[in-house]
């Protein structure tokens, strides 16, 4: 793992805490940024790296679980609570709502090193699905809208002649959009362009079978 | 019979007027113009123990010639009598004594008529003299009973009056007399009736209506007359008097006379009133006094309740007499809260049975349909013979008093149990709290120092910018653990010697009410002079709460024995004290102590864990065991005397 390419947040009141930790990552080369509050944190500009968040739970403004709730939707950094408290609904709650793990302070360096760890991977497999997602959105976006109509019958499973007829067009014509799709969205193979679909999540609304849609 | 004409004719006739004349009850006589006797029948001599010749006058001594038979007392009256008739010629007729010839006087009437010649002069006088001394004495006896009973009238003392028919006054007593200083006739003014001049002189003018009033229609009606009126004597002070008076009738039923009395009753008056003025004194002091005063009767049933409790209630005494139920029950149903009502139905019956007074708080219902909590006290009234006669009851206002309390408590309850719960879980989450941060500071930093120094090249300055963190981290942790050190020494020196069962009573003060509500009796068994022990009294105190609290909680709505027990007891070197309850009983011995262990669903579960690390800091034990026949004992003991644990 480099080291340049990811970056650990952490958020926490107790100042000795935050220039600890730093100073600790520091020396193991990794890069951090320290926040006070949870205020703090949202409102600072974050780099566009794979990152872990260090989230202590006992925070002035709102509480570490609390700010966990309200992230969830956007697309936020993996979490790494830390506590001075340990009890067990809190780290029961927080690993439900999907934190990376839950340690109570003091914690050994291995212990949070191997969180971090596991949060950058996590995180960078996320940002590589996002992007992935992002990119096939663009091309999806790309495409003419009969193209578009096309491509639900092509992934369902329909032989070229049934989806011309279901379109009204000929098993020619249906063929060049065919490509054009498959081309377009950088499919290799149908089977790719199926897993696509699915991804965009498409509906699936006919089928090979007669009599079903 | 015819007039005799022939001599033969004359004889007989002669013969026959004798005979008539000798066989008369009476005496008959006859006297000539002188007064003297010419004829006196035999009968009367024979009476008289006299032979005519006797009754010959005597010159000088004897004028007349009775002297001898006529009473002494009687001779003169009786001689002048007859001087002026014969002189008159006038009838006579005259009453005197005559001595019989035993010389008993007996009393006589003397008739006489004069007999007349053609030209007037009287020829001679004829007589009869009957024996009235029955009459005589049937006279006098009628007479003296007469006098006797006008002497009773007259001394009596009464104020007695008679009037006739019409009301013209005719009598006055004595007593009468001397009150007014005035007598029947007195007052007559020419063209008034006497009545009125009476009335006037002597009754108030206030009341001479109703009076004159009064009696006129008694005399019409015939009624009698019974008026109470104001009146004045001779003083001139007017006095309350009440007058009765009676029609007196004769044997047709005709009214012939009105006999009345006045009697005084100014004192009465006087007093009468004066006892008013008393009773609505008390009345009104019964009806202002700022309480509720209420009455029963010695089977419990309300006789009375004063204005205030009216007010309060909005129905008086009356409205609970319905038919088939009894009052008391009308009245708790009305106005005694539901749940107040049995606890107040069984300490009234218990009172009523055994004469002891009786105090209770419930809530009764004001008439806008607000309950509100009272304080009632009753006590019984007795007789001569020790009986209850009455219970007399007050009952007080109390509910701003009992909000207030209420609020107090309760605000000092949640007040001690936050301050107890927080004590020890926010003792060790703010402990675990203030170490743990130097702390990961102190291990975060400490990693980072030897990554300094083992990174190649070493940095040095680095890693002692680390290590003085870490040195200035742990000095904080240092003290971290001196504050809370400091925080125990505090609580131990607020231990000192206490005798447990000024505690318990304390505890037993705070939980009153609330076993009043769950009527719930606590039993104390103390035993003599338990001795001392050093304990931190509110420490002890808010176990024993805890510990009571859960016994009462124990007990079913259903539970009839609800007694909660508390025994304390001398080992060799502590003191043992019990808490038992008869509830449902302990389903989880071994995991009560625990901490966040509750059965109950508001639960922390902190109480008993924090009750037994409380007892063990004291020195002693804490512990559970099953009550006979049903039921839990939690059992603590605290060391003796001055041997305490830090």
């Amino acid at each position: 793992m480099t080291t340049r390419d990811h970056i650990v947040f952490i958020v926490d009141d107790d100042i000795r805490i935050r220039d600890a930790l730093i100073e600790l990552l520091e020396s193991h080369g990794v890069r951090a940024a320290a926040f006070a509050s949870a205020g703090d944190y949202v409102k600072a500009a974050k780099p566009d790296l794979p990152a872990c968040l260090i989230l202590d739970v006992e925070l002035p403004d709102i509480s570490g679980l609390e700010l966990q709730k309200q992230i969830a939707a956007g697309g936020h950094p993996p979490i790494v609570f830390i506590t001075g408290h340990g009890d067990i609904p809190s780290s029961v709650q927080a690993i439900k709502r999907g934190a990376v793990d839950f340690l109570t302070k003091p914690f050994s360096d291995a212990d949070l090193l191997a969180a971090i760890d596991a949060a950058v991977v996590q995180d960078t497999s996320a940002r590589a699905k996002r992007a992935e997602l992002a990119l096939l959105e663009k091309r999806y976006g790309e495409l003419t809208s009969r193209e578009r109509d096309v491509l639900p019958l092509i992934v369902s499973g329909l032989m070229n002649k049934q989806a011309a007829a279901e379109l009204g067009i000929s098993e020619v014509t249906l063929q060049i959009h065919r490509r054009k799709v498959l081309q377009k969205m950088g499919a290799a193979s149908l089977a790719d362009l199926v897993r696509m679909a699915q991804r965009l999540e498409i509906p699936v609304t006919h089928s090979r079978r007669p009599g079903g849609a | 019979m015819d007039a005799p004409h022939t001599p033969d004719e004359f004889d007989a006739h002669a013969a026959r007027a004798i005979r008539i004349i000798e066989s008369m009850p009476g005496f008959a006589w006859s006297a000539g113009p002188d007064g003297r006797f010419i004829y006196v029948s035999p009968n009367t001599l024979t009476y008289l123990g006299t032979a005519q010749i006797e009754l010959d006058p005597l010159a000088d001594v004897d004028e007349f010639g009775w002297r001898r038979v006529v009473h002494p007392d009687d001779y003169d009256r009786v001689a002048d009598r007859w001087r002026h008739c014969l002189r008159t010629g006038e009838a006579y007729n005259a009453e005197h004594r005559l001595r019989r010839a035993d010389g008993v006087y007996r009393w006589f009437r003397n008739f006489g008529t004069p007999s007349r010649d053609t030209e007037g002069r009287i020829t001679e006088w004829y007589g009869t003299t009957i024996d009235i001394e029955e009459l005589k004495q049937t006279e006098e006896a009628l007479s003296e009973r007469e006098r006797q009973l006008r002497e009773l009238i007259e001394t009596l003392p009464a104020m007695i009056w008679s009037t006739t028919p019409s009301g013209e006054p005719i009598f006055f007593s004595r007593q009468f007399r001397d009150f007014l200083g005035f007598d029947v006739a007195d007052k007559d003014i020419p063209g008034v009736p006497r009545l009125t001049g009476v009335l006037n002189a002597h009754i108030h003018p206030d009341d001479l209506d109703a009076v004159n009033a009064l009696f006129a229609r008694c005399l019409v009606t015939g009624n009698p007359y019974a008026l109470k009126h104001r009146q004045r004597g001779f003083d001139g002070v007017y006095k309350w008097v009440e007058t009765r008076a009676n029609a007196m009738r004769n044997r047709k039923g005709l009214i012939t006379q009105w006999n009345g009395i006045c009697f005084d009753i100014e004192d009465l008056m006087r007093v009468q009133s004066a006892l008013q003025a008393n009773e609505r004194e008390l009345s009104q002091l019964v009806d202002m006094v700022p309480s509720h005063v209420w009455r029963l009767t010695p089977d419990g049933e309300p006789t009375f309740f004063n204005k205030r409790m009216v007010d309060y209630l909005g129905f008086d005494v009356a409205d609970t007499i319905k038919p088939g139920i009894s009052r008391l029950v009308v009245l708790t149903k009305s106005a005694i809260h539901p749940d107040d009502a049995e606890a107040f139905a069984d300490t009234l019956d218990n009172s009523l049975r055994t004469g002891e007074p009786f105090a209770i708080k419930y809530r009764l219902r004001r008439t806008d349909g607000v309950y509100r909590w009272m304080s009632s006290r009753a006590e019984p009234l007795r007789d001569s013979s020790g009986r209850i006669a009455q219970w007399y009851g007050l009952c007080h206002d109390i509910d701003d008093q009992v909000s207030i309390a209420e609020e107090l408590r309760l605000a000092q309850e949640r007040l001690a149990r936050s301050t107890q719960a927080a004590s020890l879980a926010e003792l060790s989450a703010s402990i675990a709290h203030e170490v743990n941060q130097p702390l990961a500071a102190i291990v975060a930093n400490s990693h980072a120092c030897h990554r300094w120094l083992t990174a190649d090249p070493p940095n040095i300055g680095r890693a002692q910018k680390t290590v003085e963190r870490v040195i200035r981290d742990t000095n904080s942790a240092a003290e971290v653990v001196g504050r809370i050190r400091a925080l125990f020494k505090q609580s131990a020196e607020t231990r000192h010697l206490t005798a447990i069962d000024s505690v318990i009573d304390e505890a037993r003060e705070l939980l009153a009410n609330e076993a009043m509500r769950r009527r719930i009796r606590i039993e104390m068994d103390i035993g003599e002079y338990p001795p001392l022990a050093a304990l931190d009294p509110v420490q002890i105190q808010q176990v024993l709460v805890n510990l009571m609290r859960n016994g009462m909680e124990a007990f079913g709505d259903d539970d009839s024995d609800r007694t909660l027990q508390v025994r304390v007891r001398r080992t060799i070197d502590a003191i043992q004290t019990e808490i038992r309850d008869r509830g449902r009983g302990i389903e989880f011995p071994d995991r009560i102590f625990e901490p966040f262990f509750t059965t109950k669903e508001n639960g922390m579960g902190m109480g008993l864990a924090i009750c037994r690390s409380i007892i063990e800091s004291h020195g002693g034990r804490l512990w559970v065991e099953k009550n006979e026949p049903r039921g839990a004992a939690f059992i603590f003991t605290l060391p003796v005397g001055t041997k305490a644990a830090v």
